[in-house]
């Protein structure tokens, strides 16, 4: 039977309040740091690569071989320059100094003029995963104005599919990077901070002092974590003007649906904290776990640029456990498409869940050590 | 070197190794990490949700749209048979749907050339992209035979070969960069506590009143944390070498001096950071602060070649960006000469930059 006296939380919160207050260097990080963050990367943060470097053999060297290295040129993704050799576009693909390499064997033209199948070999540098993916993206287009550049419109596709990007038509990238980032800063800075106060007060001793009080556990991580929710929804809210305002990111669902999806994605977080910080009782320890267990996971396994849907099954089912997973998928979805309750009913579920977990694990963590 | 000094290194080898748990951070967590990491992560797209609409027993429409789900790269969407395009995307249900005409497929391309819509989910960008270019792809090569005309062969096309990785294995692709995160955080973490912490628990006096010098104070602090830096990278490149088949084309003199120098410039800015910070919270909010852009900007998550030109000199200041391109090169393409020697100086550069300036600090916070 847990007992709970809402008047000693009060109390632990005000207690913490004060701490907060007394020290700026916490309110200027919380309510800047992530806005700042967001607003840098936001700039930053771009997938469509331009001018990369490409190196074109041109053994044909016809007019159209020339028009194929021109497309190129002005799609605007690419800075075509020739090459003596394929051996030589192989070793300046060694050598970093081009992205990708364009070969064109001699007979190119007369097929195309032929209208028999031409070939042109493009080679992509493999090394580098993320410039590999958008230059493979970018070659179905280029290959379209290839072919309307040789033949005219005459070699049109009898049955043409028309396609449609729905919520954002211009694929803006920052529409789909923001909302993330916010995600992953907010999550992780809350982690942060309940794990580096708690372990603290361990460290120093003054934890000992407040288990002396009456006060129950409950109470102290009720307290503990209230000021925080508010601290940090403050930071969400310079977080989302900034998105909206700033970078033109459309709202379009419903605000309490967000602000619901929002504490428990903090509540969890800072349950995170606590628990990591009741396990190792050392800032330096928590700082570290706090960090392995929030900074990696959360950018690479949450779905903020690398799909969920790519990875192996048992990894999807993996990233459940995560919350940034499921509150990515909830700012996504109710920014961007405007999902109400019933669309986001999984995640929101799962967000519950987890955090209703995690709290409970902070309870009991702390519950059974302080009992000998 | 003086006894004095070597000492000193041994006792801080044995107090970082001395919590188990600091054990468990330093040699089973990147284990771990690159374990996970490795096998989970892929840029390529695949098990794109798909929902074709159709009107009841349009066998054309039925055919094209199994040809997409025998294809690899779609699934067919739980769509319940709704007939609502806007609201399977809306729902999650689907990340793409193809609208068929409702007079029938066959009779549509025939008259009018098709009619066939597709509606693409761009809440994720790169996604939308990838899965417009596979259908297009899919149905350009399919189309016309599902539609009983003739097949339509493009007079053009690309022969793509990726070079590096040609079976396109995402360990591969993700190892090297995953490998230089892992490195990067923990070196950080492990040193931009470390003063702070002997301040604020008053042995930082101690040490300052042994007979030692500054710099060799400043050596015995930093000097074990390089050497457990780079007995963390040997580790982690011996688990992409074994655990994925991740090639070393180059030579490993050249990713022992990569890691040599990465590890000397991260060592160097965690200890400036805990000299610079007053508390343990203010070291770990510079931890944060150092961290969170240096994975972001090193390449891994996004191309970083055509950042704004504002910003583009973060890029310059990472060395984790030099590090990752140095693991690239080496193991992926054989260290080819002249990168090396670029990324590298650049790195030594920072390696001696960071180690001046946490010296400099480093004194002044002894007077």
């Amino acid at each position: 039977m847990i007992r709970f006296d809402i008047h000693r939380a009060a109390a632990v919160a005000r207690k913490e309040v004060m701490h907060i207050m007394r020290d700026p260097f916490t309110l200027v990080l919380v309510l800047g740091l992530p806005v700042l963050l967001v607003v840098f990367f936001g700039f930053a943060i771009d997938f469509d690569v331009k001018n990369l470097k490409l190196a074109v053999y041109d053994r044909d060297n016809s007019r159209v071989s020339r028009q194929l290295a021109a497309v190129f040129e002005s799609s605007g993704y690419f800075l075509p320059s020739g090459a003596v050799s394929p051996a030589g576009a192989i070793t300046g693909l060694d050598a970093d100094r081009f992205s990708a390499a364009l070969l064109i064997e001699p007979g190119f033209g007369r097929d195309i003029g032929r209208g028999a199948a031409a070939r042109a070999q493009f080679v992509a540098d493999g090394a580098d995963n993320s410039k590999a993916m958008a230059v493979l993206g970018y070659l179905p287009g280029i290959s379209a104005a290839a072919l309307r550049k040789f033949s005219g419109a005459a070699a049109a596709d009898p049955v043409p599919l028309k396609s449609r990007y729905m919520y954002n038509p211009e694929l803006n990238s920052r529409w789909f990077v923001i909302p993330g980032l916010a995600v992953i800063i907010i999550g992780l800075l809350s982690i942060l901070m309940t794990a580096l106060t708690v372990a603290r007060e361990w460290e120093n001793g003054s934890m000992e002092l407040l288990l002396s009080t009456p006060l129950r556990p409950a109470e102290i991580i009720a307290g503990k974590i209230a000021p925080y929710v508010v601290l940090i929804l403050g930071g969400v809210f310079f977080v989302n003007l900034a998105a909206r305002f700033g970078f033109g990111v459309p709202f379009r669902g419903n605000l309490l649906l967000l602000l619901g999806g929002t504490v428990l994605y903090i509540v969890a977080a800072l349950s995170q904290g606590i628990v990591i910080s009741v396990v190792t009782r050392q800032q330096q320890l928590a700082m570290q776990l706090s960090m392995i267990s929030g900074l990696l996971p959360s950018l690479l396994l949450s779905g903020f640029i690398f799909p969920i849907e790519s990875m192996p099954v048992f990894f999807r089912y993996f990233t459940m456990l995560l919350s940034p997973r499921w509150f990515m998928e909830t700012v996504r979805g109710i920014t961007i498409r405007g999902a109400g309750a019933a669309d986001l009913a999984v995640p929101l579920l799962a967000l519950a869940g987890l955090s209703a977990v995690l709290l409970t694990a902070a309870f009991k963590k702390f519950k059974t050590d302080l009992e000998p | 070197m003086k006894r004095t000094l070597l000492a000193f290194i041994k006792k801080e080898f044995v107090q970082a190794l001395r919590d188990p748990r600091m054990k468990l951070i330093l040699f089973v967590m990147p284990m771990i990490q690159m374990t996970v990491f490795g096998l989970a992560l892929s840029s390529e797209i695949k098990n794109i949700k798909l929902a074709a609409i159709y009107s009841p027993g349009d066998a054309a429409a039925a055919r094209l749209a199994r040809r997409f789900t025998s294809s690899g790269w779609f699934v067919p969407a739980a769509s319940g048979g709704a007939q609502d395009p806007a609201g399977l995307i809306v729902s999650g249900a689907a990340d793409a749907v193809l609208v068929f005409p409702a007079e029938g497929f066959a009779r549509a391309a025939a008259r009018d050339r098709g009619g066939v819509q597709l509606l693409v989910d761009a809440t994720s960008v790169t996604r939308a992209r990838s899965v417009e270019a596979y259908a297009r792809n899919i149905f350009s090569a399919h189309a016309a035979a599902a539609a009983g005309l003739p097949a339509y062969q493009p007079p053009f096309g690309f022969d793509v070969r990726i070079i590096y990785n040609p079976e396109m294995e995402s360990p591969v692709f993700m190892v090297p960069g995953v490998m230089g995160m892992i490195v990067c955080l923990v070196t950080i973490i492990l040193t931009s506590m470390s003063l702070t912490r002997e301040r604020e628990l008053g042995t930082f006096e101690t040490i300052v009143s042994a007979p030692l010098e500054n710099h060799e104070i400043l050596l015995g602090k930093t000097i074990p944390y390089v050497v457990l830096g780079l007995a963390n990278s040997a580790l982690v490149i011996a688990a992409g070498f074994l655990i994925f088949g991740v090639p070393v084309k180059g030579q490993l003199w050249q990713l022992f001096c990569a890691a040599l120098a990465f590890v000397i410039t991260t060592v160097g800015i965690g200890t400036l950071i805990s000299t610079i910070s007053r508390n343990q919270q203010q070291a770990m909010m510079g931890g944060f602060i150092f961290l969170f852009p240096a994975v972001l900007m090193s390449g891994i998550m996004y191309p970083v070649e055509n950042m704004p030109a504002l910003l583009k000199p973060a890029v310059y200041l990472n060395p984790l960006y030099y590090f990752t391109s140095l693991l690239r090169n080496i193991m992926l393409k054989g260290g080819d000469h002249s990168a090396f020697v670029l990324n590298m100086a650049a790195l030594a550069l920072m390696a001696a930059a960071s180690g001046a300036a946490a010296y400099k600090r480093f004194r002044q916070t002894l007077n």
